[in-house]
């Protein structure tokens, strides 16, 4: 009996060792790797100081939200198909007749190649079960990659996208592709 | 006064330790250990079971059946059974053991198996095990630690790069459960993290009307973390995952971020001007070199996905000097006391990648030479035994009969 009564205070002892420390201060630190300079579909970007990176998805490998008062989705994916098609499927979700041509689209430059500008305003109906979101605007850029396009869209209130549409198209210019097989060394601190 | 009064506890100790008996206990414990080790592999998983039947924190082991009911049966860990062998094989087999010529053999054995039980403790304390990936014509320098997570937060600098991370080491991290609350304060930072609704193993949902929280998880951003069943087949896919509120100085919350360990890329957030980014993953670990792929190639076993053999060209470049490999199975390239060897290959995808398993280990050939001492050891032994044998034998057949 008293060796059972030992070995039990013991377990018990041992099982409260393994409590964990709930107030810490982090001195840790580690020197920069190549892991610092991954980024996703290797595109480095530089947004505004006030967008928040959230979790990508299948779709959104690049995925921000900003706004002052309503959420401002900011994504961006890669995907197969042409410039004229995915643009009406954007302009079909706000209920927008399709174009024709792409030539009715505005141009910018977006990575050193023509990228075509997609503009919608009024109700926005994303599918798949979410519900409709009226008085809303899209800005978006598609640009050609290949056999591939990239797609990058701001989606939110109207009056958000409006005053934040310089941002965004200063955001477009920040992007630049990473050759990562000659990647500069990172700074060994 | 009887013959038990007049020893001492010093040498009924040493008599204990240095015992024949203690060391079939041990070995019988250590028997029943990898038994019951083994067969609980199969709803455990290979690292969970080796954590709980042979880590240095592991004193007290009580196996458990699929069901999760408890086989009535309490083991000591194996790494203290192991500790215990090795003093009963220091004392029994070293010091209390007969000396001499003849016992030479022996005794060698003895100690180069002892050597080999160190070696084993010293890799369980020091060993360092990572995998590096790296996709064919890319190169990388840093590998990441299989089951270890910890939380980086650096700051990005004005043109978007990354600063230098400060961690929240995974061992703050290991204990926690969902209802804890862990309070971090930065050297280099002035604001404040509260981790909470850490789960172990976790799914990283994005909440829609076809996926809601099914257990009131909280939905961040657009996502929520749920508790998610162990992956014992392939380990490396159980994630964790938890919430941080960034306070500021005063403890006033200023953002709330969801973390996942399966998520590539760190969230971000903005405090006094300046972009931070946050991630929850596998601790990195910096190597003193880089390593270039530029060939990759393999093949699967028929009809699966399993590699059956994988080869890899590559450069390893440190400190401006440039050596060329050719990494195949088993046999791994070396730098310093790291070894680097292929325990993986893919070639699904737009890039083929391999993935190197890189080791340190100050005891990694240990054991190899414990092995060689000890087979030489023996070798002395039974040819001495032999000697003996057949100089016996020719000695007793050239004595003389009685007249």
């Amino acid at each position: 009996m008293r060796h059972f009564v030992l070995l039990a205070a013991a377990a018990t002892l041992l099982v409260s060792c393994g409590d964990p420390e709930l107030s810490i201060n982090v001195t840790e630190t580690r020197p920069l790797t190549l892991y610092d300079q991954d980024y996703p579909g290797d595109l480095k970007d530089q947004p505004p100081v006030t967008w928040r990176r959230i979790p990508g998805t299948k779709f959104r490998i690049i995925n921000y939200l900003a706004g002052k008062d309503g959420p401002v989705e900011i994504f961006l994916g890669e995907s197969s198909g042409d410039v004229l098609g995915n643009a009406n499927r954007w302009l079909g979700q706000f209920g927008l007749t399709p174009l024709q041509s792409q030539e009715f689209l505005g141009k910018m430059q977006m990575m050193d190649r023509e990228a075509f500008i997609v503009e919608a305003k009024g109700t926005y109906v994303p599918g798949m079960g979410r519900p409709n979101q009226e008085n809303s605007a899209l800005i978006g850029v598609i640009r050609p990659s290949g056999s591939n396009i990239i797609t990058l869209k701001m989606i939110g209130p109207a009056d958000e996208v409006e005053a934040m549409r310089e941002e965004f198209f200063q955001y477009v210019q920040s992007f630049t592709p990473i050759d990562v097989a000659n990647l500069p060394d990172p700074e060994k601190s | 006064m009887s013959e038990s009064k007049k020893i001492s506890w010093g040498v009924k100790i040493y008599r204990f330790f240095a015992s024949f008996q203690l060391a079939v206990v041990c070995l019988s414990l250590l028997f029943l250990l990898t038994f019951f080790g083994t067969i609980e592999q199969k709803w455990n998983g290979l690292y969970g079971t080796i954590e709980k039947y042979f880590d240095l924190d592991s004193f007290i082991v009580i196996p458990t059946l699929a069901s999760g009911k408890v086989i009535p049966i309490i083991l000591p860990g194996a790494y203290w059974v192991i500790v215990v062998l090795s003093i009963n094989m220091f004392l029994g087999g070293l010091v209390k053991a007969r000396k001499g010529w003849k016992k030479a053999g022996t005794l060698v054995s003895h100690f180069a198996i002892l050597f080999m039980l160190i070696a084993g403790a010293v890799s369980s304390v020091s060993k360092e095990e990572g995998k590096m990936i790296v996709y064919q014509g890319k190169k990388s320098d840093y590998a990441q630690m299989y089951h270890d997570f910890d939380i980086e937060v650096f700051r990005y600098d004005e043109k978007g790069d990354r600063e230098t991370p400060a961690i929240i080491d995974t061992k703050y991290l290991t204990d926690l459960e969902p209802l804890h609350e862990l309070e971090a304060t930065f050297e280099k930072f002035d604001f404040i993290f509260q981790v909470d609704g850490f789960q172990k193993i976790s799914e990283l949902a994005l909440a829609s009307p076809d996926s809601k929280p099914q257990n009131d998880e909280e939905i961040v951003d657009g996502f929520f973390i749920s508790k998610a069943e162990k992956n014992v087949k392939e380990e490396g896919m159980n994630m964790p995952g938890c919430y941080v509120t960034v306070k500021d100085n005063d403890g006033k919350a200023i953002q709330r971020l969801i973390l996942w360990g399966g998520n590539p890329f760190p969230v971000s957030f903005s405090y006094e001007g300046a972009r931070y980014g946050v991630s929850l993953l596998r601790k990195v670990w910096p190597m003193p070199f880089e390593v270039e792929l530029h060939k990759t190639i393999g093949e699967y076993h028929p009809n699966t996905q399993i590699p059956r053999w994988f080869q890899s060209d590559i450069t390893k470049v440190s400190d401006g000097e440039r050596e060329d490999y050719e990494i195949v199975m088993n046999e791994p390239a070396r730098h310093g006391g790291y070894t680097i060897f292929q325990a993986d290959w893919s070639d699904n995808g737009d890039t083929p990648y391999s993935g190197f398993a890189i080791v340190k280990n100050p005891s990694d050939k240990w054991p190899e030479y414990a092995l060689y001492v000890a087979t030489l050891g023996l070798l002395f032994h039974f040819l001495s035994m032999l000697w003996r044998f057949a100089g016996g034998s020719s000695r007793k057949k050239s004595i003389p009969s009685a007249p």
